[in-house]
């Protein structure tokens, strides 16, 4: 269960539901009417800390604080019921990814989250695709007959990842491996 | 009308018997594919979009572009690419200040994307009637005496603002296409459960969808001859899990779990030896056994 919240209403982030709401997609956050639809048919309802209406309702309150630390934005299976029964059109789980954007500019990433940006930095794929991982999946689809991969430019690649802010952490992972 | 083939990174690089199955269905329907250069990542929806919704709006919209620029539409052959791209050409279709700033991005590296391509997945070409025609004109060895379930997974049919092509809670373009090759699909509580795949932060969530739906699918009065599913994640979210909780649970649990391009395979008539079937944990011998007899 959730444990209460007790917080001085001076305390709270009263500027929160429009830092959300007035990114593309996440205008209908206003809409909410607490219904609980989400909830009932969000599939990791059983796991997470903090129910989907409640983190919809923490954010119009003001509990940044509360939401961006709550395990609840990232143990979503990404199902998108909850976008598609909402009665008042909230897209929750596009606003879950905002909501997550803005742990990792405070630095909050699980480790299960991080690790895709540097793949990709260092190979274009989320999958690796250097030295002898490459030649061996080479073979592998030589010998089915499939045509040769032709990969995409990495300075490309890495020019968009750091142009739109995730440079530091693909690199800063890299120099950690 | 040609259309060019996305891959993404899972299939061909760590799944590519199921691209080998895509390819020689695309052949035998003579479904004209041109291939893609250079293209990257989609990017994954799962982490990418977490870390910062614009790198994954840009590298999409890059991908996007290089279509733009072969003058053909996507063909994808998995649901997280087809989730990925389909959203950012939806998102940057609907809001041309976005699409101007993504641009000035993709300026520096000489792309452009005025936000035209459009993005399918096979199902959704494959379910449409001149296409199911021609699977049934097509069909060598059809699929008569199989009880197949399908897993749509999520991806592939909601938000339906965006994906707009099956119904979001009572999808059919799968078993419509299964049909059409002579199978009978089942009907199940669980048919459409998430595959958990994508609960990066809790293993537990993922065994406990893939228990749900595979004891289910083992207890059904009809005995069930594969599982279909349309997305490499989910394939082998099904495939590995299946295994472990039998082991685990002590649970008769020997559903096969097969791509849907791999039965679409074997009814058109591909070689079984060019399919890597035995490439899974649950090896789909009783499948074969059935349609050889």
């Amino acid at each position: 269960m959730t444990e209460m919240i007790k917080k001085n209403a001076n305390d709270l982030d009263r500027n929160f539901r429009y830092e959300i709401s007035k990114k593309v997609g996440a205008k209908s956050l206003l809409n909410c009417i607490q219904c609980g639809v989400c909830s009932s048919g969000c599939t990791v309802t059983e796991y997470v800390d903090m129910q989907p209406h409640r983190v919809v309702a923490s954010c119009l309150l003001g509990l940044k604080d509360e939401v961006l630390a709550s395990q609840a934005i990232w143990t979503c299976s990404l199902c998108h019921r909850c976008t598609e029964r909402c009665p008042k059109n909230v897209d929750y789980s596009f606003i879950l990814a905002l909501l997550r954007n803005m742990s990792v500019k405070e630095g909050k990433i699980p480790k299960e989250y991080s690790g895709s940006v540097v793949t990709i930095y260092n190979n274009g794929y989320v999958v690796p695709y250097t030295g002898g991982l490459k030649d061996n999946i080479d073979r592998r689809r030589n010998r089915m007959g499939l045509p040769q991969l032709i990969p995409p430019n990495l300075d490309e690649i890495r020019l968009i990842i750091e142009e739109t802010g995730l440079g530091e952490l693909a690199k800063k992972k890299k120099g950690e491996e | 009308m040609e259309l060019a083939l996305y891959l993404g990174c899972t299939i061909p690089l760590k799944m590519p018997h199921l691209e080998k199955a895509f390819r020689d269905v695309a052949s035998i329907m003579d479904l004209k594919l041109k291939e893609m250069e250079g293209v990257s990542c989609c990017p994954e929806p799962v982490s990418l979009q977490s870390l910062n919704i614009d790198t994954w709006v840009t590298l999409g919209a890059r991908n996007l572009a290089i279509a733009e620029n072969m003058g053909c539409d996507i063909l994808t052959i998995c649901s997280g690419c087809y989730e990925t791209l389909k959203t950012v050409s939806v998102l940057l279709e609907e809001d041309e200040e976005y699409l101007k700033k993504i641009n000035a991005i993709l300026k520096k590296i000489n792309y452009t994307y005025t936000g035209k391509t459009k993005v399918y997945h096979f199902v959704e070409l494959f379910s449409q009637p001149d296409w199911l025609d021609k699977i049934k004109n097509l069909v060598v060895k059809p699929l008569d005496d199989l009880n197949l379930a399908v897993h749509y997974g999520c991806h592939l049919v909601r938000p339906s603002k965006i994906m707009r092509f099956d119904h979001p809670e009572k999808p059919e373009k799968i078993d419509i296409i299964l049909e059409a090759l002579g199978a009978k699909t089942v009907e199940f509580a669980t048919k459409l459960e998430c595959c958990g795949f994508c609960a990066r932060l809790q293993e537990e969530i993922g065994m406990k969808l893939v228990e749900d739906k595979m004891t289910e699918l083992s207890e059904l009065e009809e005995e069930v001859d594969g599982l279909i599913a349309v997305c490499p994640a989910c394939t082998s979210q099904y495939d590995r899990k299946e295994k472990i909780i039998a082991r685990k649970t002590g649970k008769k649990l020997e559903i096969p779990v097969l791509y849907l391009a791999e039965i679409m395979a074997i009814a058109l008539g591909v070689d079984l030896e060019d399919l890597s079937l035995k490439n899974r944990s649950v090896k789909p011998n009783k499948l074969i056994e059935k349609l050889t007899i």
